[in-house]
């Protein structure tokens, strides 16, 4: 059960070469196969996740939530999806017609390309990189673009709006993110996401750093734009930020994203800071791709529990206590790690 | 503490989570209803007496009461409600001075055609000519047997009073 996956690509890598492929070849077409492996897996993800927002939203407000399209209402969001499919995407006259069909195409990217270097157990990254979170930083703020291009193309004043909360909100809590991280990367020394996960054998991360789980919890939500930091989109005032125009399969596009970038930002949580595919209290004889998951699920159940629990923030509010809270705070994490570390080799540990 | 209120927060969020839920899942089970309960209208046709103040009264016009005289009675032909312009005042129930109108513990009105929408009470055609004449025939029959009957009766009472006073 342990090497399910990584046998499972053994024997189809196996296979292809039996076939006489040239090497360049069945590489290309492994990695083919795990990205859309990938791929699946997110669509699938996104969809289970909106249902389960919806339950749990519904849970906390004293609802049963969904629960007539199939059996407990599983099959609701496939409906949803299939009803928005059937719409027309309508285009405002006077949008920028290229960038305002692009941004629902791209805004999946970021997350799936995001997705190529994260171990979903031992062995089971389709890329293993040895920058690989430095790679995540990198092509997780690339959807800031993408929300940014689909606020600007729509020639409405609350898409706008809304892209220029997204991109400033996202430049803001991009910094206490990469600062938050600086401490684990401190202590490992590497930027190989598999590594971190190999070096949280004696203790989880959220032990040695919780502060720094704190901020990078926090400054995540805040990036994926969720609430009580979804302003981008605050339905109360900007209808519905740079989604307003968007209609059919485009909206179902940015909708199902938001529930891509949560996961990256639970699976990043769930690597960084609860120890990956490492079982707790030796419990190995669960295979650790399922103890993976587990994780990512608390995280995203943390992620909705709040949603629905807090309200929204002002955008002065989320400004200061980005740049005034979380940024300092973060410096200081890093330091006292420093000291710390410098401390325990002066004592020889 | 800082940040307790947001601790308090999720523990009411997460009680709320975990209890019971208090939807009540409309069309699988519904609600027990109260005995008063306003809902749809009752029409009981035997009680009626086409009086016609339930026309009178509804604000918006929505009944439509037809009758026919046969034989002195009022025989009702329709009896309708156009429910879609009903504001469920209740004016017509509250001025029935029989109580042939009321109320039905039933609120499912809903309709796929809108040629439905009318609650039919009473549809009946107007009796054939022959019918009406033969009914008014009996009661004329009858009135004038009752007459005849009334009028022997006063005789004999007379005839018994004057018997009286010669005896």
């Amino acid at each position: 059960m342990e090497n399910l996956f990584t046998n499972l690509a053994g024997s189809l890598r196996a296979a292809l070469e039996s076939t006489g492929l040239p090497a360049i070849l069945t590489d290309t077409s492994m990695t083919m196969v795990k990205l859309t492996a990938i791929l699946v897996f997110i669509l699938l993800n996104a969809l289970w996740l909106v249902y389960m927002e919806r339950k749990v939203a519904g849970y906390i407000q004293f609802r049963p939530g969904p629960n007539r399209v199939g059996p407990k209402g599983l099959l609701q969001t496939t409906a949803d999806i299939g009803k928005l499919m059937s719409k027309e995407v309508v285009i405002p006259k006077q949008a920028d017609k290229v960038l305002f069909l692009l941004a629902p195409a791209l805004v999946f990217a970021p997350p799936l390309m995001v997705f190529a270097v994260v171990p979903f157990g031992e062995n089971m990254a389709a890329i293993d990189m040895n920058i690989g979170l430095f790679y995540f930083l990198a092509v997780a703020s690339l959807s800031t673009v993408i929300f940014w291009m689909a606020g600007w193309s729509s020639n409405n004043k609350y898409s706008l709006l809304g892209g220029m909360r997204v991109v400033a909100q996202m430049v803001s809590y991009e910094l206490p993110l990469v600062l938050s991280i600086l401490g684990v990367v401190m202590i490992t020394g590497t930027l190989n996401i598999s590594e971190i996960v190999r070096s949280q054998q004696g203790i989880w991360f959220i032990f040695a750093q919780p502060l720094a789980f704190l901020i990078f919890f926090i400054a995540g939500v805040a990036e994926c734009n969720r609430a009580p930091f979804d302003l981008a989109e605050g339905e109360s005032e900007l209808v519905a930020g740079p989604f307003t125009e968007y209609s059919g399969m485009g909206f179902a596009m940015f909708f199902l994203a938001e529930y891509a970038s949560a996961l990256v930002i639970s699976f990043m949580c769930a690597i960084l800071f609860l120890g990956g595919w490492l079982a707790p209290f030796g419990m190995t004889f669960i295979p650790g791709w399922i103890w993976m998951f587990l994780k990512v699920y608390l995280v995203m159940f943390l992620i909705m529990w709040i949603r629905w629990t807090y309200p929204r923030i002002r955008v002065d509010q989320l400004m200061g206590f980005g740049w005034k809270v979380l940024v300092p705070l973060s410096l200081a994490n890093i330091f006292v790690t420093g000291l710390v570390m410098k401390i325990f080799k002066m004592l020889g540990w | 503490m800082f940040g307790e209120g947001l601790i308090k927060g999720l523990t009411i969020t997460w009680k709320s989570l975990i209890g019971k839920k208090i939807t009540v899942l409309y069309p699988d089970e519904i609600y027990s209803l109260p005995d008063r309960f306003h809902g749809k209208f009752r029409f009981d046709k035997d009680a009626c007496i086409s009086c016609g103040m339930c026309v009178r009264a509804c604000p918006n016009k929505v009944i439509t009461l037809e009758t026919e005289k046969v034989a002195k009675k009022k025989r009702i032909l329709k009896y309708e409600m156009d429910i879609k312009y009903c504001l469920f005042c209740g004016l017509c129930v509250e001025s029935c001075p029989k109580d042939a109108l009321g109320y039905e513990k039933d609120f499912e009105m809903c309709q796929y055609k809108w040629e439905k929408l009318p609650m039919v009470f009473v549809d009946e055609e107007p009796l054939p000519a022959e019918e009406k004449e033969r009914l008014e025939e009996e009661a004329k029959k009858a009135a004038e047997a009752k007459k005849a009957a009334q009028e022997a009766a006063k005789a004999k009472a007379a005839e018994d009073a004057s018997q009286g006073k010669e005896g």
